[in-house]
């Protein structure tokens, strides 16, 4: 083609039915991009990952040969939506394994993924109930002239009156605005005033008394989910809950990846933008179906890891894959959350809980806050499963932390039918005595694919049934769920039925979840050998994690992901970045907790570690390569494995 | 005052196994080791470590000359071969390599690994050890046949690794065998083999751990220390790794340029007719301080220079 002209070209995406244009040349995964079709790309578009499978119904592409598609595929006009040139108007379908599931997620009242650790730890004393951000009703005598004091002044003793504030300071504008605003009320007024580093912060002054109207948003920034809260401040209780995918998921499903693509294509606008406009869509749901008025909400409060949070702020994240791995700031000093793009009260305020560095962020600190690991007299280990599966063991003596390359296995990702813990995921997979699988979904609705709990109960099931054996090779047997499919050996855990595929594992998934699983215990190892602690010492093993809502801690056990320890020092507990992020925001108190903790922990580097390796490679096995590691699941016999942990608060 | 003498104590023993039976006229005791290599008593090291001489189903095709010539015309008759290594070079053991049933190098069938087998059986008396060509789906083709055909001889069966090890471990059970349990340098990935095999009811006490092996000059350092580990860990109490150990030196020691160079090649490297044996003998030689049981040799000299050396230093 010689024309100069850039040709429009219309595709439209089915089931859908999106439509966007598009340059002629553009691949089918920048036109998903652009009609806000949600594929699954893994690899963020360099075409090794074949996740983004699409079918071409109508009109013409270009793709080179790729061997990550089948003859099969290739004949039935299968392409890889990253690695397709569009050369004409296109119908393009996505197969519903490969769409990611767009837009805000309702949350049921009762799913734990979502779920926060109740809010004892305020209400219950621990912490002084004092917000990040607090609105004051002041009623000021109006100056005489028996009494000149400047009316700034006269603001800050009547706040003085009412709270401890040694240090204050004032924006220019607040001050401009402040006589109109005083003299029109009768200089009866509400401050909305914020903690800011030990100063705190005259935000805004509003006429009358709004005081009551004073809510924060609290949200964990996850890699693959994030999920909000909305807070009511004065009342310190949580109104309403939203979650929804992080849409950066189209640039790479592990941050590492992400920050790759931003850099190789300058997108670190892109993925502020993208992450901002989910936490502005997951805001306004809220809001709106509550009837608060963005104006309201005071502030935002966040925990996540250390990249999600550079990608929030735009603050360079490249030297957080590259050696030394530094962070541009592990404490973000709080500013105006209008600055970020979000848009809540015009002069709210984001604050960031801190992190401990390149690779422990936000998120586990506010896990350690949320389990109150930082203060107990005995040792506990906090596991917080994710994409990247980080552990701290410590006590109110000391804190280790150290994050294992886990991988997005037990979120569902890199797994063919894994999901994220949305309605219709199998949390719960058991075996009957007759050896037959048995499953419980999400919402009880129609099994799609299996959330991270599910995925753990799959392994353990296989196990126990003879069907893999403990290198999680699956065993050539006469089963009838074992057969050969597309991708090797899987087995079918849930037959085709009204018109569903089936839903199966394969010997890949196995492998991958074997691997992941061995990351975690390995980390944990290594932090007990380098702490001379031993499994025997720890009290209470938290597992965090958006990952379903019942964890069965003897399968956690069985499959080595968790030490053998008495299955009642287990508690899984659910999200508790998002617990810790609204401790925080209900009490200053907290947050400054927050930042000793992060102070306080120390970071253990597992690649550079000289024993994580033979840690890994001796975890790499079901449950151990070193069984006397694991008594229980010696001498447990088969079929045992039942009861499951459901969730439950912090014993 | 004077110094009490120190001695290390360890609770652990490793396995002592007797290979050879039916119709073998010898048998070959390894293990028993309760102590390391000189780490105490004479009766503490357990048994004489074994040599035993490779025989090759077929004749070699990448035979050194220097190595070739110490055979000359047995190499093409397994037979005559295995007769020549236990009368005239006093193997403890034969380890018939079945190279030849190896898709690139000649691709034969299990009828020639059987009659193979058969008539090294009749040739000689000491033991056996039958020795897959390493490709997993022709091992699992051709080895069960030749299980079968010395079954009852208390052969060792070689070799199982953690992704092949389950049509190998059911025909040595069935067939009275020991087996070779490898690992690829790995002291874990060697233990969870060993699981492996005996999850699948295979006694532990029929199994001998090989270490693929390294020559001297290609990490030997590396695998002196994982054999050390691994010997330690038995002596520690561990059982899954309290077995007998074999090594193959021959074939690693031969592959290493430093032994197979001709004059030609390298006229600064010394006489190639002894500078190959020595590179064997000496790998052999660090291998057996490490705790090593059983060991294949392939040249003559190199056979000569460990038999005296675990002569001079096991009796």
């Amino acid at each position: 083609m010689t024309d100069k002209k850039p040709v429009r070209l219309t595709v439209r995406f089915e089931p859908a039915g999106l439509k966007t244009e598009v340059a002629r040349g553009s691949t089918i995964l920048e036109a998903a991009r652009q009609a806000g079709v949600y594929l699954t790309s893994i690899c963020g578009g360099d075409g090794y990952c074949g996740k983004c499978r699409a079918v071409v119904d109508e009109g013409e592409v270009e793709a080179p040969p790729t061997a990550l598609l089948s003859p099969q595929e290739t004949r039935d006009n299968v392409v890889l939506a990253c690695q397709t040139h569009i050369l004409t108007d296109l119908t393009v379908t996505v197969p519903r394994s490969h769409l990611l599931d767009g837009g805000p997620i309702l949350v049921d009242s009762d799913a734990h993924r979502f779920s926060e650790l109740s809010s004892e730890g305020v209400a219950g004393g621990a912490f002084v109930h004092a917000p990040l951000v607090q609105k004051l009703y002041l009623e000021m005598d109006p100056p005489t002239e028996q009494d000149q004091m400047a009316d700034h002044e006269r603001l800050y003793a009547a706040i003085r009156r009412r709270i401890d504030a040694p240090v204050m300071q004032t924006g220019y504008r607040i001050l401009q605005q402040l006589p109109a605003v005083l003299q029109q009320a009768g200089y009866r007024v509400t401050v909305l005033l914020a903690q800011r580093a030990g100063t705190i912060e005259v935000v805004d002054i509003e006429p009358g008394n709004t005081a009551r109207c004073n809510y924060a948003v609290v949200v964990d920034v996850g890699t693959t989910t994030v999920v909000a809260h909305l807070v009511e401040l004065v009342t310190a209780s949580t109104v309403d809950s939203e979650a929804t995918y992080n849409s950066q998921m189209h640039f790479g499903e592990d941050y590492i990846r992400r920050i790759i693509y931003a850099e190789q294509n300058n997108a670190f606008d892109e993925m502020q933008r993208r992450v901002v406009r989910d936490m502005n869509d997951l805001i306004q749901t809220m809001a709106i179906r509550r009837g608060v008025e963005l104006h309201c909400i005071s502030a935002v409060v966040c925990s996540g890891n250390t990249a999600m949070i550079h990608f929030l702020l735009n603050l360079d994240p490249r030297r957080i894959r590259r050696s030394p791995y530094v962070p541009t700031a592990a404490w973000v000093p709080p500013i105006r959350a209008a600055e970020a793009g979000l848009r809540i009260s015009k002069r709210g305020l984001l604050y960031v809980l801190p992190a401990v560095g390149a690779y422990v962020g936000s998120d586990i600190v506010a896990g350690v806050l949320a389990t109150r690991l930082y203060e107990a007299p005995a040792l506990s280990l906090l596991i917080d499963i994710g994409t990247n599966g980080e552990v701290v063991i410590g006590s109110r003596e000391w804190m280790v932390c150290a994050s294992s390359s886990a991988g997005p296995a037990f979120e569902g990702s890199g797994v063919k039918h894994g999901m994220r813990a949305a309605p219709g995921a199998i949390e719960r997979l058991t075996l009957t005595p007759e050896g037959q699988f048995q499953y419980q979904t999400i919402g009880h609705e129609p099994p799609r694919g299996l959330c991270g709990t599910g995925l753990l109960d799959a392994l353990a099931c296989l196990l126990e049934a003879g069907l893999i054996d403990r290198g999680g090779k699956f065993v050539r047997t006469a089963d009838p769920r074992l057969a050969e499919g597309p991708d090797g050996l899987e087995c079918t855990l849930v037959p085709a039925q009204d018109g569903r595929g089936p839903i199966v594992i394969t010997q890949a998934d196995v492998s991958n979840l074997v691997r992941s699983k061995a990351g975690v215990y390995a980390a944990i190892q290594v932090l007990l050998e380098s702490t001379g602690t031993t499994v025997e010492a720890l009290e209470n093993l938290y597992v965090a994690g958006a990952f379903g809502n019942y964890l069965d801690p003897r399968k956690a056990i069985a499959i080595g992901l968790l030490p053998d320890v008495p299955i009642e020092r287990i508690h899984f507990v659910g999200n508790t970045s998002l617990a810790g992020a609204k401790m925080a925001a209900l009490s200053c108190q907290a947050f400054a907790t927050a930042e000793e903790i992060a102070g306080r922990m120390t970071y253990f580097d597992l690649m550079n570690h000289p024993h994580y390796m033979e840690a890994f490679i001796q975890a790499n096995f079901l449950p151990h390569t070193d069984l006397s590691r694991f008594p229980s699941a010696e001498k447990r016999p088969a079929g045992a494995m039942a009861g499951d942990l459901k969730p439950g608060t912090l014993g | 005052m004077p110094l009490p003498p120190l001695q290390e104590a360890y609770s652990g023993q490793v396995h002592a196994i007797t290979l050879g039976g039916g119709t073998r006229k010898t048998t070959v005791t390894i293990g028993g080791a309760k102590t390391v290599v000189y780490g105490g008593p004479r009766e503490a090291c357990g048994a004489k470590p074994a040599i035993a001489i490779d025989v090759l189903d077929a004749a070699p095709e990448e035979w050194p000359p220097v190595l070739a010539q110490a055979y000359g015309n047995v190499l093409g008759d397994p037979a005559a071969w295995a007769k020549k290594a236990v009368e005239e070079l006093g193997a403890d053991l034969v380890c018939v390599r079945f190279d030849g049933i190896h898709p690139d190098k000649g691709n034969r069938g299990a009828d020639h690994a059987v009659a193979v087998t058969e008539k090294v059986l009749k040739a000689v008396g000491v033991p056996l050890i039958l020795w897959g060509c390493g490709n997993d789906e022709k091992d699992n083709a051709v080895m069960p046949k030749v299980s079968q055909a010395a079954k009852g001889e208390k052969a060792v069966l070689a070799s199982v690794t953690q992704d092949n090890y389950r049509s190998l471990t059911a025909t040595a059970l069935a067939d009275g065998h020991f087996l070779v349990a490898q690992a690829p340098l790995d002291i874990n990935i060697a233990k969870q083999v060993n699981i492996f095999v005996s999850d699948m009811g295979f006694p532990l006490d029929r199994l001998i751990m090989f270490q693929t092996t390294g020559a001297l000059g290609y990490g030997m350092e590396y695998v002196y220390s994982v054999q050390e580990r691994e010997r330690l860990a038995a002596l520690a109490g561990d059982k899954l790794m309290a077995l007998p150990v074999v090594c193959d030196v021959g074939s690693e020691a031969w592959r290493a340029k430093e032994a197979k160079a001709s004059a030609d090649e390298a006229p600064a490297w010394g006489d190639a007719a002894r500078r190959g044996p020595i590179w064997e003998a000496t790998t052999a030689i660090a291998l057996l301080q490490s705790g090593v049981d059983l060991v294949r040799l392939r040249h003559p000299s190199a056979v000569a220079t460990v038999k005296a050396y675990v002569e001079s230093l096991w009796s």
